[in-house]
């Protein structure tokens, strides 16, 4: 009960700063952009299929069209 | 370059509206720390406003200034500032990297706590890279995969994305925000540490909520 009531003003806060609305502005940003490769390949090889962060930022932001 | 990166599956994505906005701020935030092009500020001019309960809410009025400033800046100019402030002929005048504001040099006891967190997370730097994991870019794209990865939208995903904020970048976000405003070299980027500065707040403040 505490963690729902927990949740709800939690949104409640991030829709009220506009934390919740920004997506109207950045979302058409990072949609554009291709994303990482995230859950899926966690588990699958540790040492090879990582979330290789730097080396994703740089496809991310080098490669990209908005 | 396509092997490394792919589109994010449709039940990567949250279904709640905050969550993912938050999550294309970290984008948008690492695009701009990482490699700003004429197209993102394009973008950022011609994006519309943040939707908050008042026009007067410090991120929305963070966001207009920077579209304001994106649509006066030339990206030659923002490149310019970028390479000034960030990259320097020898040492940089703003750091971006979190080790330095907390321990006063680069790739010190902070980033080989850092490197053991993401370790766990299973997350690491590929080797053909060079800049450290504690680029504030780069921690902005751990907490939007923390974030779109979270496919259960539990408290355990909050938290673990509550642990990584206030551990790697709470600690020194400020300094690095202030180091930008006080700089006679920025300009179109004290508009982006103002952004930076309000949300990561609104974070930090959201995190208590937990």
């Amino acid at each position: 009960m505490a963690e729902t009531k927990g949740k709800l003003s939690r949104r409640n806060f991030l829709l009220a700063v506009g934390a919740g609305g920004a997506g109207a502005a950045a979302t058409m940003l990072a949609k554009s952009v291709p994303q990482a490769e995230t859950k899926g390949e966690l588990g699958d090889d540790a040492k090879g299929a990582g979330y290789h962060v730097s080396e994703h930022i740089r496809n991310y932001y080098r490669t990209t069209e908005v | 370059m396509s092997a490394v990166i792919a589109p994010v599956r449709e039940e990567h994505i949250p279904a709640v509206q905050e969550d993912l906005a938050r999550a294309d701020l970290y984008a948008l935030i690492a695009r701009l720390l990482y490699s700003p092009d004429r197209q993102l500020l394009r973008a950022i001019a011609a994006a519309g406003e943040i939707g908050a309960e008042t026009a007067d809410a410090p991120l929305a009025r963070a966001w207009r200034a920077l579209a304001a400033a994106a649509e006066a800046c030339d990206a030659e100019t923002v490149n310019e500032e970028y390479e000034n402030l960030f990259i320097g002929v020898g040492r940089p005048e703003v750091m971006l990297f979190g080790s330095y504001y907390l321990a006063g040099f680069m790739m010190e006891k902070p980033l080989a706590l850092l490197r053991d967190d993401l370790a766990q997370m299973g997350l690491a730097r590929s080797e053909s890279v060079r800049e450290p994991e504690d680029h504030l870019a780069a921690l902005c794209d751990v907490m939007r995969h923390l974030i779109l990865a979270d496919e259960n939208r539990d408290t355990a995903g909050l938290e673990q994305q509550k642990r990584f904020f206030t551990r790697h970048i709470q600690t020194w976000y400020q300094p690095f925000c202030d180091a930008v405003l006080e700089s006679k070299s920025a300009n179109f980027y004290k508009h982006v540490a103002r952004l930076i500065r309000v949300f990561f707040r609104i974070e930090t403040e959201s995190f208590e909520m937990l």
